[in-house]
């Protein structure tokens, strides 16, 4: 399984979301919007829409930090 | 069953958990998300003993303090109704995956925080995280080169103005009224700041574009409409109360829990905090302080009704 997660630097959601992430011990690859010209236009392109977090899971998107969706999508109990 | 439940898990309820776990209260925390506002706060310069800070980092180290005194607290949780039954409060509300839960406390510490106030003009709804954002600190990077609109009057207005004054190329400052509400450090700052144009006495009234905005019509104060072509607008026009899921309580005109001096509400055993309340400065370091006098006062309500 591959999760790309498209950040912003001081966006508390996206923070949330990576620590969230972590401690569930799931691997993701970061990519900062605001620094990364060609992530932002990927990211805009993706959802048609500029909020941030978005993450990517083998191609299923989710806009937001949207905890539900995400232990859904990665097999996440608790 | 618990001592105590603090809904909210940011500056009022945090530091009212640390102070519930040295009492040795068996009680938890459940909130939507750690951090609240505190996290979309950006740069922060007046908590004392740290001299320069940011949202995200207090955020963290509240949380680090917290796990310090083993507070439980439970993130994901949406509180959708809290009742009084005899003496016993029932907090109820959905997990993140949809189930419901319930739970039951002796007291409730109220911390919930506030949440962007909106405009309520054409093209908001529309184009909302399609330009349209009421956290520059988290979107304002993707408008990096792009004329941007800030609308609001207060300090977060004027905090916004700075930031993105450092990443868009021009930044326009909407104030509907003749003059700013805020701290004179950062009405000198935007002032005196060659990339931000200031508008006052500027009724905004509608958020156009086609996919994304692309500009904003406001009313000046001879009543004339006039159009900026902007590519981002951030709306910082006041906070209002996460308050509307608790049965007989009291609120003012605004929707913000009424508390006394010592956090209590019109409701024996329900303490509020922070933001949420009638308190009309909304600070990090003042939600602390309410947090920990409402916690306070939770306790002596335990010692004599329980």
């Amino acid at each position: 399984m591959k999760v790309k997660i498209y950040s912003t630097p001081q966006c508390g959601y996206c923070h949330a979301e990576k620590e969230f992430l972590k401690e569930n011990g799931i691997e993701f690859e970061e990519l900062n919007v605001f620094s990364d010209v060609k992530a932002r236009e990927e990211m805009i392109n993706k959802t048609g829409q500029m909020g941030v977090p978005v993450t990517d899971i083998d191609g299923q998107i989710i806009i937001g930090f949207d905890r539900g969706k995400l232990k859904q999508l990665l097999g996440i109990r608790n | 069953m618990f001592d105590l439940i603090i809904v909210g898990a940011s500056a009022a309820g945090i530091s009212a958990s640390i102070y519930a776990a040295r009492r040795r209260l068996n009680f938890k925390v459940v909130a939507k998300s750690f951090g609240g506002e505190v996290v979309t706060s950006g740069e922060i310069e007046n908590w004392p003993g740290i001299i320069h800070t940011d949202g995200i980092e207090l955020a963290d180290m509240f949380k680090k303090h917290a796990e310090a005194n083993n507070v439980l607290i439970e993130e994901g949780k949406a509180i959708e109704s809290i009742k009084k039954e005899g003496n016993i409060f029932i907090i109820s509300g959905k997990n993140s995956d949809g189930s419901a839960f319930e739970e039951k406390a002796k007291t409730v510490l109220i911390a919930t925080g506030v949440h962007p106030k909106e405009l309520n003009i054409p093209g908001e709804k529309e184009y909302k995280n399609k330009g349209v954002s009421y956290c520059s600190v988290c979107d304002g990077p993707l408008f990096a080169g792009k004329v941007v609109a800030i609308i609001g009057g207060g300090n977060s207005s004027l905090e916004s103005a700075i930031m993105l004054s450092e990443i868009a190329s021009k930044v326009y400052l909407i104030n509907k009224n003749p003059k700013f509400k805020g701290e004179q450090i950062l009405i000198d700052k935007v002032s005196q700041n060659g990339k931000v144009e200031i508008i006052y006495e500027a009724k905004t009234s509608k958020i156009l574009g086609e996919n994304f905005v692309n500009g904003i019509e406001y009313a000046n104060k001879n009543g004339e409409i006039v159009k900026l072509a902007v590519e981002g607008v951030f709306v910082h026009i006041g906070r209002l109360s996460n308050s509307g899921f608790i049965q007989g309580i009291e609120l003012n005109e605004v929707g913000e829990i009424k508390t006394d001096s010592l956090g209590q509400t019109n409701i024996p055993g329900l303490y509020a905090a922070g933001d949420v309340t009638n308190i009309p400065y909304k600070q990090i370091i003042i939600a602390s302080g309410q947090g920990v006098t409402a916690l306070l006062s939770a306790v002596d309500y335990l010692n004599k009704n329980h």
